[in-house]
């Protein structure tokens, strides 16, 4: 290979295409051996570039990156969608994966209606045959009115095909695919602005300008001149009338228009059942059967495996066994032997010390539970789990002013409740990042705190229970008031789901140890901190201070003063706090009731400081203090009303 | 690699400019996924391979 050119005087052949479809397997046999690779201008993004010989005339060969859509979000995309704006190609190939046909082919609806020259290449045909797929090749070309080819490029099948069809291409009139009359009548109204000379179609810039398209919007800009203002008005004026559906009604008119091509022509063989992986999907998905399935998930993958085997057996064995019993007793000895300065003995290995608190919480109790918690988590993410759970809880969602995007944070919360604050930028409206930062804040512990409590209240029967039970609840009526509450509009949820496939095993180990590696580099420097600061807390006084002064509100939720410390410990990490919690319940400070009141108040306790800077950092001091407030009030609100309700009612007593 | 919640292929690495957090100390190790903004774990170069040898004989 070698580096050459792509803007050559040749007729081109542009390939287009999702990642791993087979584009280069088909550029490779079309081109042969001779092909050049170059970084396309300005960017780091490689296009191959070969030749090949058709019909007795050379054409230029352009391989482009992976694109999902017409519409660019990464460089990559940005780069194939380039090479279609300025390449003026003779062909178009666009080639797409047999088994998931209704996922691409919107992609190929927007390239025809782009009014590009369009080849449809319906690749790994041998593997959608082999799932009993029958994809009529002759009436989907019927239906989309443009060539369309059946292929296994991998295997050589149908290259005789594309190579006929590429040679003898026609342009011939293409189809339209009339989109819902509302939406027709706004995309006909921006598209009636645009004079200028354009390669793609005015109809498909319209639809790119009104989905805010930033570089087709310069080249309208470019092509318009003076006459710019009047697009950009008319495109303004659209996306305000239609602001709050415009992304949803696009993507779901290209799904109607999808299924009415694909009608009748994707056929499952008789005789062979739709694969289970299929019908799984499809159960994932539905409430009777997906919320069961969600259970059976969080009872086995959180419950016993992060609750019973990591916050249970493991720390057992790491906490009790190897440091209790073994490494603490020596290192407070040597240290009692050898530290000259008790103020140094106490910050290394006394009560708060270094070696004795901070090394421990992170290595004995936090690390074995985060790691367990990762592993299930790294499975769950891999199998393609999350999407269908995000289109299961969307209508559960919808009644706490949210929707399934929402998942997204929500799911990464119970990783770290910091980094999911941020990611609530992702949800469209400012009202759904503020319900959705306040539930993460209030009733979303993340994974080591969550483990901890699992690996605690497991131990006192029906704790467990009613601390789910006040979490699901305080979640839900919080949500429920707050989308009341909170003014703004409530925008719909629309995804492509992805297959459902087995977790694969180096994915699953490599995510894991990644996550447990970023999350103790994380954590060890401010748990080392936090040490020394309760430390400094105890030689000046100052925690026996704040003690006293938290001392009402310990007595109100009916828990010793002492536990104060373990809330002071949660407002630095919320994991370190449960830990802390750990130690009084191993230590026999709390009972039963005691334990679930404070494990319920610690949960809904005000966000670890990390979190309250991101809070602050996102929606602003006043908005991040009002949350601050709101959350500290509900917490122990709620938990002197539980104390009460367990001591009236006697549960757990 | 692919996104962990909506299985696109996304960069190995944040694009050059791309917003961190700065919650974390030593710096960022996640990747944003740019279509749906899911964090992924950004793999330490010692576990990266070349995507090439992977996935099935019909990928690229």
């Amino acid at each position: 290979m070698a580096t050459g050119n792509i803007h050559e005087v040749n007729p081109k052949i542009i390939l287009v295409g999702n990642p791993n479809v087979g584009k280069s397997v088909l550029f490779n046999a079309l081109t042969g051996a001779y092909t050049t690779v170059s970084n396309y201008p300005g960017t780091s993004v490689e296009v191959s570039s070969g030749h090949c010989e058709l019909g007795g005339r050379r054409y230029q060969v352009l391989d482009t990156p992976g694109m999902y859509a017409l519409l660019p979000i990464t460089e990559e995309e940005r780069v194939a969608r380039a090479l279609l704006l300025e390449e003026r190609a003779r062909v178009v190939v666009h080639v797409v994966d047999g088994r998931n046909l209704e996922r691409m082919l919107p992609m190929t609806l927007q390239l025809i209606e782009a009014g590009l020259p369009v080849v449809l290449v319906v690749n790994i045909l041998d593997e959608a045959e082999r799932l009993g797929m029958d994809i009529d090749i002759a009436l989907l070309g019927e239906k989309l009115g443009i060539p369309v080819v059946g292929a296994a490029t991998a295997h050589k099948r149908g290259l005789k095909e594309i190579r006929g069809i590429l040679a003898d291409y026609v342009e011939a009139d293409r189809p339209v695919f009339a989109y819902a009359s509302d939406l027709e009548r706004d995309i006909m109204r921006v598209a009636a602005t645009l004079g200028g000379d354009y390669i793609l179609d005015r109809r498909a810039l319209a639809l790119l300008l009104l989905q805010k398209d930033e570089e087709v919007l310069e080249i309208v800009r470019k092509a318009e001149g003076s006459r710019a203002g009047v697009v950009e008005e008319a495109v303004k004026e659209v996306i305000f009338d239609r602001r709050v559906d415009l992304h949803l009604s696009i993507s779901l008119e290209r799904r109607r228009v999808c299924q009415g091509v694909l009608a009748g022509v994707i056929r499952q063989q008789a005789g062979m059942r739709t694969p289970f992986a299929e019908r799984l999907s499809t159960w994932t998905m539905n409430p009777w059967t997906g919320f069961p399935l969600l259970l059976l998930v969080l009872y086995f993958g959180i419950y016993q495996f992060v609750g019973n085997f990591g916050a249970g057996i493991l720390v057992d064995f790491l906490e009790r066994g190897l440091f209790e019993g073994q490494l603490n007793p020596w290192a407070i000895q040597l240290g009692h032997q050898y530290l000259p300065w008790s103020w140094l003995e106490e910050l290394l290995v006394g009560e708060y010390g270094i070696f004795t608190l901070a090394v421990r919480y992170a290595v004995a109790i936090i690390l074995p539970i985060v790691g367990t918690f990762f592993l299930a988590f790294s499975v769950i993410e891999d199998t393609g789990y999350f999407p269908r759970l995000a289109m299961l809880v969307d209508r559960l969602f919808k009644y706490i002013g949210l929707n399934g995007r929402a998942v997204i944070p929500m799911v990464l919360g119970f990783g770290c409740d910091t980094m999911a604050t941020m990611v609530t930028r992702t949800l469209e409206t400012v009202r759904e990042r503020i319900i959705a930062t306040v539930l993460l804040s209030l009733a979303i512990p993340c994974s080591a705190q969550l483990g901890v409590i699992l690996g605690l209240l497991s131990g006192v029967p029906g704790a467990l229970a009613v601390w789910s039970l006040c979490i699901t609840l305080i979640f839900l009526v919080i949500g429920f008031l707050a989308a009341r509450v909170v003014p703004g509009e409530r925008p719909m949820f629309y995804m492509e789901i992805p297959p459902l496939r087995l977790p694969q095993l180096r994915n699953v180990l490599v995510k894991t140890l990644t996550r447990m590696q970023w999350y103790f580099l994380e954590i060890f420097p401010l748990f080392v901190f936090a040490s020394v600061l309760l430390w400094a807390g105890k030689m000046s006084g100052a925690l026996e201070w704040l003690v006293s002064v938290m001392r009402p509100a310990m007595l109100g939720l009916g828990l010793p003063p002492e536990t104060a410390t373990v809330f002071v410990l949660g407002f630095f990490r919320r994991d370190f706090g449960a830990a802390g919690l750990y130690d009084m319940q191993t230590g026999g400070l709390l009972n039963g009731l005691q334990l679930t009141v404070a494990a319920v108040t610690l949960t809904l306790f005000v966000p670890c400081v990390a979190q309250f800077l991101m809070m602050k950092k996102e929606r602003g001091w006043p908005m991040a203090l009002a949350i601050f407030g709101f959350v500290t009030g509900v917490a122990f609100g709620f938990g002197w009303f539980l104390n009460r309700v367990l001591l009236v009612s006697g549960v757990l007593s | 690699m692919k996104c962990g919640f909506c299985a696109r292929e996304i960069p190995d690495l944040p694009p050059k400019g791309q917003e961190r957090c700065g919650a974390c100390p030593g710096g960022c190790r996640k990747v944003h996924c740019p279509h749906c903004g899911y964090a992924n774990p950004l793999i330490p170069g010692w576990f990266r391979r070349n995507p090439r040898r992977e996935g099935d004989p019909n990928q690229e």
